[in-house]
């Protein structure tokens, strides 16, 4: 199986390198016979990288262990579903799996574009498997994950059981979480490749940008329901009751979708108004930049983190990989200079483009910020040779502001109107909202909500609400005037007509829960405690009880398990059971954390372990209030993506229209 | 055993990828353009035509004030006009090119429906390349077919 696995990998760069310039041949000479076998490279590419990931997995799932990955990550009694996530749980693995999602985009792009967009394709082709080529020299010299186990660096020999998978990504959210985060990683590639073949091309109007909007939207989604599933995984997992430490990997997430962010945001003023060109080229570039940059930094090991898995010596080839990058994409952006001009100038500083500007620049600042702070311990050491650590602190005071300017942008901007916007249109949109959010203000302040940016997040996330609910209230009762429709039809028919709004409100009103969610951050509280059968322990107005500490064992792992009865204001509330966890293959601890979720505030119980010299068990308890609502604003966020890719029906029509027109202009031809 | 079943699967893509190579470039010649100006033109009046949509809709919402309404009204309709002006100017050059084109193609067709004729002097015996009245090796006068003579 291993040598299944290396000729898929050599066959895969040679389709990956013989694609890279096929496609720019082909291109140049504007052939289709050699475009069209560019494409074809790029399915040879997925066909191989596929029997490589299928030779891997099914290694993986017959406990093959003279393989030297599968011995190293995987055992036999491991659950059949984290078998499959030993896929990606290590180094050569990971990076095969990053390889294998490269593939599926690029064959998908080429499958979509086989009779359109002709001369983008080429260069898009090239650029996608430039990228593929990198990714399978990588795996194929550097990291090669089908090499056979040695004894004593002479002899092939076959463990009798692996290591196993790394207890922490034992955790169900753990097994989807790297593919989503990969997901949205990878496809960036695509709206980055588009892009740089319509600089090649000099076809830059609008056309990439619309090609690229679902491109976009689709890994922008997965990347920040990763990054969701992460923070997820960190809050039950590690144990410090917390989803968000500002962890130079989850840094490494955040950047690209903050980028994206921008992007996504900047296109609909060039697709409306023909004004910020190079600024959305840009971003594209800066964004798969960041995609491939937090890879990087996931994997090398440049900067330590809790969760920086599988390091190794790749750093270098990334880093050359990377300045490629940008010395191509930044030249070719100068040299096209001329074709970017705007169509349009900024009419005023008070409409929706200026709403959008602010957002980007405060966006970017952000991505500025946190770009600093992550990479600030290697600076510090090159320069300083001391390493200068930044922490939460720092990025709490600078990311916290700007979260809550683009938490007002998010409901003032869409209240804007495109162009211009005058004092007694502001006054009439933004009169309601205000007096709301104010009432809800003093009411927050006479409840006991001091906290300055807690209060200012709640107070804002009020006024967004009825912003967003506003605009649906105004456009479904016109439509019920204009259309003589009832409510529901007007509100149905209103957000189908314009997916795109509506489902970026619903997008909105997802960010505002999210936001909700982290106010209550300065409301936590938390307890420690030594214990033993029979003790209490209070926190606010809730009592735990340890009814029994129960130790067992299954093939898997050791336990210690402490049972809990909680009462909440001296009623019977539930019962908690957190563990202490001793994985056998590994040989390394875990906890396993209880957690009692609600809508108000979530309970959080860890058994840290037990007290060696009283044999009494470490128990730390939190109260988080309002946790439950990031999460709830996650699953908002991706569903109103989800209707926001829609195709609207005004969209449907003009494409209709578009291909009639087409069919006219064909016959002309013809005639 | 498996090792040879990847190789083959290999080896036959990569026949599937070379095959365009070894084919005769496809009919259609060079690869089609993207966009046509005409086509640009025509897509950016919609964009316009679109804004002009949402631009009633929210001022019949109460979202807009009146005064903006119509300054912006007023402004896309411009841009709408000067778009239109520039499609009309580009049809009308597609126009003026179509007709030089079917112009040029009648002419091939009738050439290639008219039989041959051959422009052979009687009185040399050269054979003619071109349409012509004279002999262009001897000047003779050459009986010019489907015409009377004389």
């Amino acid at each position: 199986m291993n040598q299944v696995g290396s000729v898929g990998l050599i066959a895969a760069l040679a389709f990956a390198a013989y694609a890279l310039v096929a496609g720019a041949v082909g291109g140049r000479l504007r052939s289709p016979r050699i475009t069209r076998s560019a494409e074809r490279a790029t399915w040879g590419f997925f066909l191989m990288i596929t029997m490589a990931v299928v030779a891997l997995e099914y290694m993986i799932l017959t406990n093959d262990f003279h393989n030297a990955y599968v011995a190293e990550h995987s055992n036999r009694d491991l659950l059949t579903y984290y078998k499959v996530a030993s896929l990606w749980a290590g180094q050569e693995g990971s990076l095969l799996f990053w390889t294998w999602l490269l593939s599926i985009y690029s064959a998908l792009v080429v499958w979509q574009n086989r009779r359109k967009n002709r001369q983008l394709m080429p260069y898009v082709v090239s650029v996608l498997m430039g990228t593929g080529t990198f990714f399978s020299l990588l795996v194929f010299f550097v990291a090669n994950p089908f090499q056979e186990l040695w004894a004593n660096g002479t002899q092939a020999f076959t463990a009798p059981d692996g290591n196993g998978l790394n207890p922490l990504l034992q955790y169900h959210s753990m097994v989807i979480h790297p593919p989503m985060l990969y997901l949205g990683y990878v496809g960036m590639v695509v709206p980055f490749a588009f892009a740089t073949a319509a600089l090649i091309t000099r076809q830059l109007g609008d056309n990439w940008i619309r090609i690229t909007r679902r491109w976009t939207m689709v890994p922008w989604m997965l990347l920040g329901t990763g990054i969701l599933l992460g923070g997820n995984w960190a809050y039950a997992v590690l144990g410090w009751g917390g989803y968000w430490g500002w962890d130079p990997v989850e840094n490494a997430s955040l950047l690209p979708w903050l980028a994206g962010t921008a992007f996504l945001h900047s296109v609909m003023i060039q697709e409306k108004r023909g004004m910020l060109k190079v600024w959305n080229v840009a971003l594209v570039i800066l964004t798969f930049f960041l995609s491939i940059f937090g890879t990087f930094l996931t994997r090398s090991g440049i900067v330590s983190s809790v969760h920086a898995f599988a390091q190794s010596n790749i750093g270098p080839f990334f880093a050359v990989f990377l300045a490629i990058i940008l010395f191509f994409s930044v030249t070719l952006l100068f040299l096209r200079l001329d074709h970017l001009k705007s169509e349009n100038k900024l009419d005023s500083m008070v409409s929706r483009e200026s709403g959008f500007l602010f957002n980007n620049w405060i966006l970017l600042a952000l991505v500025f910020a946190v770009f600093w702070g992550t990479l600030f311990p290697v600076i510090s050491k090159a320069i300083e040779n001391t390493t200068v650590t930044v922490g939460a602190p720092f990025f709490n005071k600078v990311a916290i502001p700007m979260g809550l300017l683009l938490l007002l942008l998010t409901g003032a901007g869409p209240l804007l109107a495109w162009r211009k916007t005058s004092f007694q249109s502001i006054r009439r949109n933004f009169t309601v909202p205000l007096i709301v959010a104010a009432v809800a203000g003093v009411v927050m302040f006479v409840e006991g909500v001091r906290n300055l940016y807690a209060w200012m997040t709640l107070f804002l996330s009020v006024f967004v609400t009825i912003c967003i609910l506003g605009e649906f209230w105004k456009g479904a009762r016109t439509r019920m005037r204009t259309a003589k429709e009832n409510f529901a039809v007007a509100l149905y028919n209103l957000t189908m007509r314009n997916t795109r709004r509506y489902g970026g409100y619903v997008v909105h009103i997802g960010i505002v829960l999210l936001f909700i969610g982290f106010a209550g951050q300065a409301f936590k509280t938390d307890s420690k405690g030594l214990m033993q059968e029979g003790d209490l322990l209070r926190i606010n107005n809730y009592e735990l009880r340890l009814s029994e500490l129960v130790s067992g064992d299954n093939p898997n792992y050791e336990y210690t398990r402490a049972n809990f009865s909680v009462t909440k204001n001296g009623e019977a509330f539930t019962s908690m059971h957190p563990e202490k966890r001793f994985y056998k293959a590994s040989q390394q601890p875990t906890s396993y954390v209880a957690i009692h979720p609600t809508l108000s505030e979530d309970l959080y119980v860890v058994l840290a372990g037990l007290d060696p010299g009283t044999n009494k068990a470490i128990v730390q308890v939190f109260v988080n209030p309002l946790v439950m609502w990031v999460w709830i604003g996650g699953v908002v966020t991706l569903l109103g993506t989800l209707l926001a890719m829609v195709p609207s029906r005004v969209e449907r029509e003009m494409a209709e229209m578009r291909q009639a027109q087409e069919l006219i202009v064909q016959a002309g031809d013809a005639f | 055993m498996l090792p040879s079943i990847a190789v083959l699967i290999a080896v036959g893509m990569a026949v599937y990828v070379v095959w365009p190579l070894l084919s005769a470039e496809t009919a259609g010649g060079p690869l089609p353009l993207d966009v046509t100006v005409l086509g640009d033109l025509k897509r950016r009046r919609l964009v316009v035509y679109d804004n002009l949509k949402d631009l009633e809709f929210e001022y019949q919402s109460g979202k807009i004030a009146r005064e903006d309404y119509e300054a912006l009204r007023t402004n896309y309709l411009g841009e709408a006009a000067g778009l239109m002006a520039a499609t009309q100017e580009a049809e009308q050059l597609k126009q003026d090119d179509a007709v030089v084109e079917r112009e040029i193609a009648a002419r091939r067709a009738m050439r290639k429906s008219q039989p041959k004729i051959e422009y052979k002097c009687q009185a040399c015996g050269y054979e003619n390349p071109l349409p012509v009245k004279f002999c262009g090796e001897c000047g003779a006068r050459l009986a010019v077919p489907g015409k009377k003579q004389g």
